[in-house]
């Protein structure tokens, strides 16, 4: 059999083929772009897509955490300030500034103004009132609020609301004695706040304790 | 043109690159992986809902009391005046400026509602349906009249969780009918 290799059927003596001379550029394109497409593997989907479950998450989660921080709920509820149960079923007013009356302190705004003893049924100390121990009027609560209501009562003339009173929204502990409960009201009365609303939790029984 | 012949090495370089490319297995898809990312949202989500106490609140509107005075014109309608004091042993109720006894079906001294069998807890519903009665009868003689004030005061030591459930007993009656919502806190001096 007659050897064949790189030098071709013709033997070590005979001459050397010709070099295939390549193709023009655009049948190279042509052709490769023939061969691509007949080689594309059809994108399957493999995976889950969960980019839209993801989205709702979110939401969600912004939605609660968001919702969560301006309610009530967000009130601590501890052994120092547990607020009384109530049947009624209405929707809790935003409107006015927060007093607290927990156990230990009256609180504007989170900021604790005076400290509740520990037997108020006297209400808080003389030192706090304005004329001694039978005195409703608490000074340092008074000039605190005061000053808020001075804020409030510039927004609404700005507003167009009616500047006459503002409103306070009482978060008391359901413990509270009544003594106190109207030393904070007096005082917020003397200082042109004409609207209560005291926060109760909602629950099915009547004087639930 | 379409008869021309493809060299050999042209050939093999379209055959590399008309091979499709093995992907990595975190470019499938061509898109971030964000599954550790939805396994942290869903843990919070999960420790949100559960850790939270959800609490409907409400609010009671109340206003101050009213400054009364010796200036202040008497009204002209008969007015029911109903003021109810909340005391250690019970209620005590004034009605038309008279004491009302206990069985709340007359004038006289004594509590008009005492605290139940036990002793330990007020008794609301009592209350309740002493109100209605009061009003029932205020309104069979005075059938124009919508009053629905009430003063409410108590001891001092009377704790707000008591005021809260008197202010709850005389809201509406058991027909759902409004009986005194509007509530003044008393001064007790």
């Amino acid at each position: 059999m007659q050897p064949t290799g790189p030098t071709g059927p013709t033997g070590p003596t005979g001459p050397m083929p010709p070099r295939q001379k390549p193709a023009s550029m655009a049948t190279y394109k042509r052709l490769l772009r023939k061969e691509i497409k007949r080689k594309a593997i059809e994108p399957e989907i493999n995976f889950l897509n969960i980019t839209a479950m993801l989205d709702m998450m979110t939401i969600i989660l912004v939605f609660l955490l968001k919702s969560m921080s301006q309610s009530s709920a967000s009130l601590p509820q501890s052994n120092d300030l547990q607020m009384p149960k109530s049947v009624l079923s209405t929707e809790a007013s935003q409107e006015g500034v927060p007093i607290i009356i927990s156990k230990s302190h009256i609180m504007v705004e989170d900021e604790a103004v005076v400290d509740v003893p520990q037997d108020a049924t006297h209400g808080v100390e003389a030192k706090y009132k304005r004329g001694g121990p039978n005195d409703l009027y608490i000074t340092k609560l008074g000039q605190t609020v005061k000053a808020w209501r001075d804020t409030d009562r510039q927004i609404r003339q700005a507003t167009g609301k009616d500047a006459s009173g503002s409103e306070a929204i009482v978060i008391a502990d359901k413990d509270t004695p009544y003594r106190l409960l109207v030393e904070v009201l007096f005082t917020l009365g003397q200082n042109e706040f004409n609207k209560f609303h005291l926060m109760v939790l909602q629950s099915n029984k009547t004087g639930g304790s | 043109m379409a008869d021309e012949k493809l060299s050999a090495a042209q050939r093999s370089k379209i055959r590399r690159i008309a091979n499709p490319k093995e992907l990595a297995p975190d470019e499938e898809g061509g898109e971030l992986n964000i599954v550790p990312f939805l396994d942290i949202v869903t843990n919070v989500l999960m420790f949100v809902l559960a850790t939270v106490t959800v609490t409907f609140t409400a609010t009671i509107d109340t206003f101050p009391p009213k400054a009364g005075g010796s200036n202040v014109r008497p009204p002209t309608t008969p007015v029911l005046g109903l003021t109810i004091l909340i005391v250690n042993e019970g209620f005590s109720i004034k009605a038309r400026g008279g004491n009302i006894a206990p069985g709340c079906d007359a004038t006289g001294q004594g509590l008009a509602i005492g605290k139940s069998s036990d002793g330990k807890d007020y008794d609301f519903d009592g209350l309740k349906k002493c109100v209605t009665h009061l009003k029932k009868e205020f309104m069979s003689s005075n059938p124009d009249s919508d009053e629905t004030s009430v003063t409410i005061s108590a001891n001092p030591n009377i704790p707000y969780q008591a005021v809260i459930g008197t202010m709850d007993a005389i809201r509406k009656g058991d027909d759902n009918k409004d009986l005194f919502p509007d509530v003044n806190f008393g001064l007790a001096r």
